[in-house]
């Protein structure tokens, strides 16, 4: 099992996905832009990607790889749905905040 | 002692009984659903039916009685419901000689009801129920299996219910029906169980089955059942203490009175005991309990038959006495005479009802007897009517009625009862007085119709039977009875009188030659005191019965004093008598008070705290827990990403702290 790529230790690697992971988290969470909201997420998903990669780089098992297209597949779409939503969001309201968006509760 | 072979074979098959069994619902159908199109047309459809079904009943005659190597009758299979479980028909001598009573007297009556009915608003309603009754009657004794005899049962008291509350606009009547149909009831569930024993011995609801095990079923299993089956007869017969509603069902139309509550349904209880004859046979207790039962009947009838004052109320109790007799009969053994007494009261407790119904017809329905009076010259055919009835009843020889009572009161002593013996020689006195009482107050003296019912003692015109409306006094506004009305008491009397001569000759008496094959030769230990001995000393009590109701009713100085005579007596009678023992209130305190208790305690306990209560405590719970999950549902997605992120950090401690195994 390697411990380093190019001269940077793993962990190096894994501090920096959990850093993204979590502004991406707290971007979600704290922004009421829809937009900046998905940016958030797709920071979200490209932390976990630099965390498989790294993984699979690490454990020399190819699987890390395969789940990194998976997830970007998966973001694609989701970005794609997430973005037609705002879109019909926005025709009804004159300015998109997710809090005014709440027909759903209970 | 009995011949059990009888009901497990049967000559043949016999399709004539399913036309015979159906004819009357047919016409029952007939008058209900055009009764409006046929007006009195319905009258004279279900008369003619009746007619048409004794004739059918006739026909029959060969084929009931015939008998080949022990197999007797005929049977006609209607269901295969499952195996042992076969609906059918069976005419034998027993259900023909029913059969023939049902038909025949129930003719007669139908043909009096067209007369009585007349100008009654639901005239032809009356004519479905009472075709109806005479279906649910011959379901009743044509039957070959118990489930078969269960739903006549069941309809008997149906067709009952619907006609004493036939006049549904008289609380009285209302509650009566309603009394008499929960009493029977009581009856039915009586049988019901004995069904279950049976079918759980036998596997099988046949007659047949049912008495070929009869040695088989053990003493306690045996005595189960023929109590079980003696509820449901002592509910449907009157007997003690499952008497009361019949005193009460004379609320019905007097026809029904006749026909029902005194010639046919009320004897179905005698006609279930000769049915069971193999088992009653095998059964020492229970012969000695039914024979209790059925002379304690006798007995309590006569005491308030003496004190009633509503003509049919003394007949009703009159009836129920002798329905003690066929009981005490049948029960003790004596199979041949307690039929022998169902066969002759069927005729002179008719023509007594009818000849009541006469009275009752003329005096615009004026009941009590202490309001009549004089109606000898009056009424003459009535007279002759009623005289020919009473003197049956009391066993004058040479009527109907002494033959089969001295042979009832003969069968008590034979197979060893002497205390039923005493008992029913004193009750044939009892029964002498009471109805020459009725027959003295009636129709001898002068006429009290027109005298202020206060002044006879009458304390409550309105409960009493007496008519709201005072008779009138003159002699033709009592429109005659029509010939309809007459015509079959007339015919009537013919059997009233020589009904009984068939037992005439004992062992070779044609009665005894037509169930014989049905209930086999006795072996009786024999007569300890002769039957000449019997009919003596039972006349003597006789006559002491007729020579006291002389004197206190009869004589010319009791006609003269009879207001003021009648007055006393009502007014001091016992309020023991006056209750009748108390044995409404007895059963209202037993059942009705306990039900209702039972029914206060469910109402304010177990309803509102545990059944009301668990749904409260369901619909609580939902909605709490309803309330903390819609807390969650807020709308926010930003919540919602808080939620996933925290879950997410929970499972992730979770597994940081664990490990992932």
């Amino acid at each position: 099992m390697a411990t380093s790529f190019a001269g940077v230790p793993i962990f190096d690697y894994e501090a920096l996905a959990s850093i993204l992971f979590f502004i991406g988290l707290a971007g979600a969470i704290a922004r009421r832009n829809p937009l900046v909201m998905l940016m958030s997420i797709e920071l979200m998903f490209n932390a976990a990607n630099l965390a498989f990669i790294v993984f699979a780089r690490a454990w020399l098992n190819n699987a890390g790889q395969i789940f990194a297209f998976l997830v970007i597949t998966v973001a694609a779409a989701e970005a794609a749905i997430a973005l037609a939503i705002v879109v019909v969001v926005f025709r009804s309201a004159p300015q998109v905040d997710v809090d005014d968006v709440r027909v759903l509760h209970g | 002692m009995a011949n059990p072979e009888h009901v497990m074979g049967v000559v043949g098959s016999y399709p004539l009984l399913v036309a015979l069994w159906l004819l009357p619902l047919l016409g029952a159908v007939l008058c209900w659903a055009f009764g409006p199109q046929l007006k009195r047309a319905a009258g004279w459809i279900a008369t003619a039916i009746a007619f048409v079904a004794f004739g059918l009943t006739l026909a029959s005659w060969g084929a009931g009685t015939q008998s080949l190597n022990g197999a007797l009758g005929a049977d006609q299979p209607l269901v295969r419901w499952m195996p042992g479980f076969h609906l059918g028909l069976l005419l034998d001598p027993l259900s023909l000689l029913w059969a023939c009573i049902i038909t025949g007297v129930g003719a007669l009556i139908h043909l009096y009801s067209i007369g009585y009915m007349e100008g009654d608003s639901a005239f032809a309603r009356f004519f479905a129920y009472m075709n109806f009754f005479l279906f649910a009657m011959l379901t009743l004794v044509l039957s070959d299996n118990f489930v078969g005899l269960l739903i006549g049962w069941g309809l008997v008291g149906l067709a009952s219910y619907f006609l004493i509350g036939f006049w549904f606009y008289k609380p009285s009547a209302v509650a009566a029906a309603r009394k008499a149909f929960v009493i029977n009831v009581a009856g039915d569930v009586g049988i019901m169980f004995a069904i279950f024993l049976i079918v759980q011995k036998t596997g099988s609801i046949g007659f047949g089955n049912a008495f070929a095990a009869a040695d088989t079923y053990g003493p306690t299993l045996l005595l189960a059942i023929c109590i079980s089956l003696f509820i449901g007869a002592a509910a449907k017969s009157a007997q003690v203490p499952l008497h009361t509603w019949l005193p009460d069902a004379m609320e019905g139309p007097t026809p029904v009175s006749a026909l029902i509550h005194a010639a046919t349904m009320v004897t179905a209880g005698v006609y279930l005991i000769a049915r069971c004859a193999p088992l009653w046979s095998h059964d020492g207790n229970a012969q000695l309990l039914v024979g209790t039962i059925g002379g304690v009947t006798a007995l309590l009838g006569a005491v308030l038959g003496m004190v009633q004052w509503d003509i049919k109320r003394i007949l009703a109790y009159s009836t129920m006495s002798q329905i003690g007799y066929m009981i005490m009969g049948v029960g003790v053994g004596a199979y041949e005479a307690g039929v022998a007494h169902f066969f002759t009261h069927a005729f002179f407790k008719a023509q007594l009802f009818l000849g009541s119904g006469l009275i009752i017809h003329a005096l615009s329905n004026e009941q009590d007897v202490r309001r009549m009076g004089g109606l000898r010259k009056r009424l003459p055919f009535a007279f002759i009517a009623m005289l020919v009835g009473v003197l049956a009843i009391c066993g004058i020889p040479g009527f109907s009625g002494s033959f089969s009572k001295d042979a009832v009161i003969q069968g008590a002593l034979d197979h060893g009862h002497p205390w039923l013996y005493a008992v029913g020689i004193v009750t044939a006195g009892m029964t002498a007085y009471y109805m020459f009482r009725m027959l003295f107050v009636t129709f001898f003296g002068a006429y009290r119709g027109d005298i202020d019912p206060s002044e006879l003692g009458i304390r409550h015109p309105e409960f009493a039977g007496t008519s709201l409306h005072a008779p009138d006094g003159a002699a033709d506004h009592h429109h005659a009875p029509a010939w309809l009305m007459n015509v079959p008491v007339a015919i009537l009397i013919v059997p009233s009188i020589f009904a009984g001569w068939l037992l005439y000759g004992g062992a070779n008496s044609p009665w005894h030659h037509f169930f014989d094959p049905q209930f086999g030769v006795g072996a009786i230990a024999r007569i300890p005191i002769p039957e000449l001995t019997t009919t003596l000393v039972t006349l003597a009590f006789v006559a002491v019965g007729i020579f006291v109701a002389y004197l206190r009713y009869g004589t010319k100085s009791a006609r003269a004093a009879a207001v003021e005579r009648l007055r006393r007596e009502s007014l001091g009678m016992s309020p023991i008598l006056a209750n009748a023992f108390y044995f409404d209130v007895a059963l209202d305190a037993l059942f009705v008070k306990t039900s209702e208790a039972l029914g206060r305690l469910v109402s304010r306990v177990l309803d509102p705290h545990v059944v009301d209560g668990s749904v409260r405590e369901a619909v609580i719970v939902t909605q709490w827990s309803g309330a903390l999950a819609r807390s969650f549902q807020t709308g926010l997605v930003r919540a919602y990403a808080v939620f996933l992120a925290v879950g997410i950090a929970c499972f992730a401690a979770f597994y940081a702290f664990h490990g992932v195994h």
